[in-house]
């Protein structure tokens, strides 16, 4: 057998779990290989070494610092699921196109040209409105004389007390 | 409650991974930073220490990959850490020795080391290793072997070079 083909044998062989077979193969092995029975006594030290590294005593500082971490985590967790809210995603939506279109109006530089077609803009459009309110009043009249109109030959009616007859009319 | 119960055992993992104080004082309190928000996923069918230790192990890997040119030296054995050891083992050679297989720890690879500090360290079942790496029975078997191996021949070199061997 070779060293190589010893060594995957012999974490195994120090814990007992070969078969008795494989026992007496790796220790005639080592008794003719000095180098190899070397290294088993160095792995058993080895293995006592690392058995001895001690368990360290968690700080006070961090034992808080790890309590304090499930009251952190609910404080963030309200704020970001506030944030992402569904019903406020529209007015989110609407805040960003308004500071993009505000951005686009403060740094461009035809400012002064803007203001003036926005001002003109809203003459126009106030006087557009004025017009409409005035038609809308002379409307409001002529609905308000047809409908007087209707209501009186309604009214005359025989059905309603009146002296016409709207059926045999004719 | 969980601080309570698991705080001390992560911790440990931490420090005897990454091989410093401060540095396993931070990457604890990260693994309890994931240990919360993973809860939800946690699975009751599994066993909890098991589930904690690969999420520990995770980090402790993946922070160790990201950071890799920073984790060229572990902190001194230093004896403020050293507990006395119980026995009549506890001479002065085997001081050395442990002092030395802690700085070889820092030599193996990840998971290499995380084998063997379950293993050997925390005394873990090759079961219970082989769960929390959610690796095949001789997989780990064999890493662990050659882990030891390893640090047996740091062991040897470093004896070799201080002429105490």
């Amino acid at each position: 057998m070779t060293c190589e083909r010893i060594e995957g044998l012999l974490s195994a062989y120090l814990e007992g779990e070969l078969s008795k077979t494989e026992i007496a193969l790796v220790e005639s092995h080592l008794a003719d290989c000095s180098n190899c029975a070397a290294l088993v006594a160095l792995l058993g030290r080895t293995q006592k070494a690392l058995a001895g590294v001690p368990e360290l005593e968690v700080s006070p500082s961090l034992r808080a610092r790890l309590a304090a971490i499930p009251e952190r985590k609910r404080k963030f967790s309200f704020v970001f699921d506030f944030v992402l809210k569904p019903s406020l995603q529209p007015v989110f939506a609407a805040a960003t196109i308004l500071m993009t279109l505000l951005s686009f109006y403060l740094f461009n530089p035809d400012k002064k040209m803007i203001d003036r077609t926005i001002d003109l803009k809203i003459h126009s459009g106030y006087s557009q409105v004025e017009k409409l309110y005035a038609k809308a009043g002379s409307l409001t009249g002529r609905i308000g004389s047809t409908a007087e109109n209707v209501l009186d030959s309604v009214k005359s009616w025989k059905i309603f007390g009146g002296n016409e007859d709207p059926i045999n009319k004719q | 409650m969980l601080v309570n119960a698991y705080s001390r055992r992560v911790f440990n993992l931490a420090y005897q991974f990454a091989g410093s104080y401060q540095e396993a004082e931070d990457l604890t309190q990260d693994i309890f930073m994931k240990l919360y928000s993973a809860l939800g996923k946690y699975d009751f069918k599994k066993n909890f220490t098991a589930w904690l230790l690969t999420l520990a192990k995770n980090h402790l890997i993946d922070t160790y990959r990201k950071t890799k040119w920073e984790k060229t030296h572990r902190d001194e054995f230093d004896d403020r850490f050293v507990a006395p050891a119980p026995g009549p083992e506890s001479g002065l050679i085997h001081e050395a020795d442990r002092k030395l297989v802690w700085e070889g720890l820092g030599e193996l690879a990840p998971e290499t080391r995380m084998a063997v500090i379950l293993r050997d360290i925390q005394d873990k079942s090759y079961e219970e290793v082989s769960e929390i790496l959610d690796l095949p029975l001789g997989t780990v078997k064999s890493r662990i072997n050659r882990g030891r191996l390893q640090l047996a021949k740091v062991l040897k070199d470093r004896k070799e070079g201080s002429h105490d061997l």
